[in-house]
């Protein structure tokens, strides 16, 4: 029986402690537990572990004794193990606890940043309203400079007729500044919609006329596009004759009538007037 | 082989020295035993089939196993000790086992903080908010 153990023990030790002392009463439970223990019971959180980690010293305490008296290794092992064993379990108890308050932590933080993201999404929307509304602002300023007039329809600009070629559909090199300021309105909002109209006086057939008023209008929207307004923005209607503002009896009556109008829809106004 | 080392080395030992004196086994040890078998089972319970404290649980069955046999043997001694063990060993599954969820929960709740963090700092403006909208109808 003894030869046999001491032949186990020396082909243990060969194996797991080549590099160490060759003495044959290395015991690697012993080993492990006086390097598990310590560890355990300098963890700050020790504290959730306090019952594993003394009976854990108690053992190893033991073990340590019967050791120095040179007591029966299997003794030595089994009071290793039982050290061993309860500072492996204190140490995942110290673990558990640590993800533990990690969780508790997280919740706290997670809590904050919704809370954070929260008031910057509103912070953001109240940014936007405010903006929407200084655009709408410095709209009606533009179109109050570019003489606009308010109607139930919206705001009406009017190009007359002095900024087109005579008989033409051609814009004049005059009309190039308030294309420009109309283009810039429309940029900043692109919410905002407008319907331009060609209008012209009563001389010359209907059907050349209902022409030339729509060519203009096209010729206003085209300008407007070059300068990079949307085209869902702008829609062109050609009126012809069919609505004077003046009188077509003298020549001041007629040119008033030749012109384009540009109607800024208000928003609310929008559905009403493309009944029209 | 650490493990075998202890098996056969345990009983060798104190065979020598207990098996003369052994007559029946105490009531005492017969309820640690049975409260270490009600630990093992408990832990096979807990552990299920996951990965986290199979080891550890398998030890503990095998060291219940060892305690049974140590009793029948009338041996008070090694049956104290192997149910002490397997006790040991039970609880140790157990505590790895709980280790691992408890990691995972803190883990899922980091993940979920940083990808929080990542959509908060991504610019949203409500035109965006709108477009999406408009995107899932």
């Amino acid at each position: 029986m003894k030869p046999r153990y001491s032949l186990i023990l020396a082909a243990a030790a060969s194996a797991f402690v080549a590099a160490c002392s060759s003495t044959p009463e290395t015991i690697e439970e012993l080993e492990t537990a006086r390097a598990v223990v310590p560890q355990v019971e300098a963890s700050p959180r020790a504290g959730v572990a306090a019952n594993n980690i003394s009976e854990a010293r108690k053992a190893l305490d033991r073990a340590n004794q019967l050791a120095d008296k040179g007591g029966k290794v299997a003794e030595i092992q089994y009071e290793a193990t039982v050290a061993a064993r309860n500072a492996q379990i204190a140490n995942e108890k110290i673990l558990s606890a640590m993800a533990r308050d990690e969780i508790e932590k997280g919740t706290a933080e997670r809590q904050a940043v919704l809370t954070e993201a929260r008031t910057r999404e509103a912070d953001r929307n109240a940014e936007y309203a405010r903006t929407a509304e200084e655009r709408a602002k410095s709209l009606e300023r533009e179109l109050a400079d570019l003489k606009g007039k308010k109607t139930d329809r919206g705001v009406v600009v009017t190009m007359g007729d002095v900024l087109f070629d005579t008989g033409k559909a051609t814009l004049k090199p005059g009309a190039y500044a308030t294309i420009e300021r109309l283009a810039t309105v429309l940029k900043e909002d692109t919410a905002r919609k407008v319907l331009i109209e060609g209008h012209t006086d009563s001389v010359g057939s209907d059907e050349y006329n209902q022409s030339l008023s729509e060519r203009r209008a096209a010729s206003v929207q085209a300008a407007l596009f070059e300068r990079g307004v949307e085209a869902s923005q702008i829609s062109t209607v050609g009126k012809g004759e069919t609505t004077p503002v003046a009188s077509n009896d003298n020549a001041a009556g007629r040119q008033q009538n030749r012109r384009v109008e540009l109607v800024f829809q208000d928003d609310r106004s929008k559905v009403a007037s493309d009944t029209n | 082989m650490n493990h075998s080392m202890t098996r056969v080395a345990v009983p060798l030992a104190l065979a020598a020295g207990l098996l003369a004196g052994c007559g029946g086994i105490s009531d005492l040890t017969k309820e640690r035993v049975a409260r270490s078998e009600t630990s093992v089972q408990q832990a096979q319970q807990t552990i299920g089939n996951s990965e986290q404290g199979a080891v550890e649980l398998q030890r503990a069955k095998g060291n219940l196993d060892a305690a049974r046999k140590a009793m029948k043997d009338g041996d008070e001694k090694t049956t104290e000790r192997y149910a002490q063990l397997a006790q040991l060993d039970a609880e140790l599954a157990v505590s790895k086992s709980q280790t691992a969820t408890a990691r995972k929960a803190a883990d899922e709740m980091l993940a979920s903080i940083k990808q929080l963090r990542q959509e908060a700092e991504r610019p949203t403006s409500p035109n965006d908010a709108q477009q999406r909208t408009t995107d899932d109808k």
